[in-house]
């Protein structure tokens, strides 16, 4: 990798300040980005912001920009909240020394296809601040972007959310195929579709099926599915057709709300 | 730029580029026990301990290691021989290539999980490719090695 100009800013201001005015590129966990033959001509280090943390407000869980997977997936705090739906996301991906690295900034702000952890968190409900104050839902945040330059300074969790994932992989340490996050907010059900393989969608039309009821139906589950994979727009890649990803998604999309059903 | 990062309980004050990752900033100042394996993060090879947790140093900044503590197996050599021990009667060692990485791993998980559960182990161990030996050897070893400290 290489970066032609290091800073390691100590506010948020002077990062997005040097974002503004020199195009700086943030640097994150560094995982993916490492990966860019590109040259970062000026690379501006997170490492110092206090970004590192995931505490309850009272209200809702915040998760700074450069908390880690691994604190995700041995969060306490989290278990507490959403029982295993962080392990069950993220604890297959590569291995615990990766995880310690990959940053939940850096995978928001890229907007991977890929993501399990987008999947997850869009399911949710999340919503994500963008410094200097701007709150946006982090599901518009995935499928639109943002003005740039934009600065991920940490996310917003609703509390009282149950959520589960189900994914589907060729070996284990691989891409998803297809990964699938629902969740019932209390109010109303969360479908989104991610690894499509391009990024994380919500499933509209299979959350509006769902309703407002906390326990639908076996009938309305197997219907919502399959309205959820009739909706989604998936592509073939190296690792699997158009065809196939829509057979699995309803199955995976149906496992998922019996769970959260019960 | 230089960083100075302590390096099994000795500070070294080494001279980067800032885009080095760590494996090369290690290996450049002569710690050749930190393997490079696949460069991509996935294999498990480098895997060395920063402040005690693992990680691969082929995917963190070296400037990143500055005020840190970073143990290879050079800096656990002991409990690593202990460890070699255990993989040796299990025949869980062929090549030897991922050993230094794997061995720390271990370590590292010992000092983090109490009674780690089968599935805990392989669950901890997942990242780390082994091209030799099928596993298998490697998880009996293990649980040896964990299970003596209870003997």
């Amino acid at each position: 990798m290489e970066i032609k100009e290091y800073v390691r800013p100590s506010s948020l201001e002077e990062a997005y300040q040097l974002m503004r005015t020199r195009h700086a590129t943030p640097l994150g966990g560094c995982v993916w980005l490492r990966m860019n033959a590109k040259p970062v001509a000026l690379g501006v280090d997170l490492a110092s912001l206090d970004l590192d943390y995931i505490r309850d407000t009272g209200d809702m869980i915040e998760i700074g920009a450069m908390t880690t997977y691994r604190s995700l997936e041995t969060s306490n705090l989290l278990a507490k909240q959403y029982g295993k739906l962080f392990p069950e996301a993220l604890s297959h991906i590569v291995g615990v020394q990766l995880r310690a690295t990959i940053s939940v900034g850096g995978t928001v702000a890229g907007r991977y296809g890929f993501s399990d952890l987008n999947t997850t968190l869009s399911a949710l409900g999340a919503k994500v601040v963008l410094y200097p104050g701007t709150i946006t839902d982090l599901a518009t945040f995935i499928a639109e972007g943002a003005e740039s330059p934009f600065l991920v300074e940490k996310i917003l969790l609703p509390k009282g959310v149950r959520g589960a994932y189900q994914q589907i992989r060729i070996t284990r340490n691989d891409f998803p195929i297809l990964n699938v996050a629902v969740a019932w907010t209390g109010s109303a059900w969360r479908v989104a579709v991610g690894s499509r393989p391009a990024a994380t969608r919500l499933c509209h039309a299979a959350m509006q099926m769902l309703g407002s009821d906390p326990c639908p139906s076996d009938q309305t589950i197997e219907a919502a599915s399959m309205q959820a994979a009739e909706e989604t727009s998936v592509g073939s890649d190296i690792r699997a057709s158009h065809d196939y990803r829509k057979a699995v998604l309803p199955v995976l999309i149906r496992r998922a709300l019996l769970e959260v059903r019960g | 730029m230089i960083v100075t990062i302590t390096i099994n309980g000795k500070k070294e004050s080494l001279q980067i580029e800032p885009g080095d990752m760590l494996v090369d900033t290690l290996r450049n100042a002569g710690h050749v026990e930190v393997k490079k394996g696949c460069d991509t993060g996935n294999c498990g090879v480098c895997t060395v301990l920063l402040d005690g947790k693992p990680i691969r140093s082929c995917s963190f900044l070296a400037v990143r290691a500055e005020g840190h503590e970073i143990t290879t197996i050079q800096g656990v050599a002991e409990e690593a021989r202990r460890f070699a021990d255990f993989l040796n009667r299990e025949g869980a060692d062929q090549c030897g290539f991922c050993a230094p990485g794997f061995a720390l791993t271990v370590i590292a998980m010992k000092r983090e999980l109490k009674n780690p559960t089968e599935e805990e182990i392989r669950h901890y161990l997942a990242g780390n490719l082994c091209r030799c030996t099928g596993y298998e050897s490697q998880h009996r070893a293990i649980r040896n090695y964990l299970e003596a400290d209870h003997a």
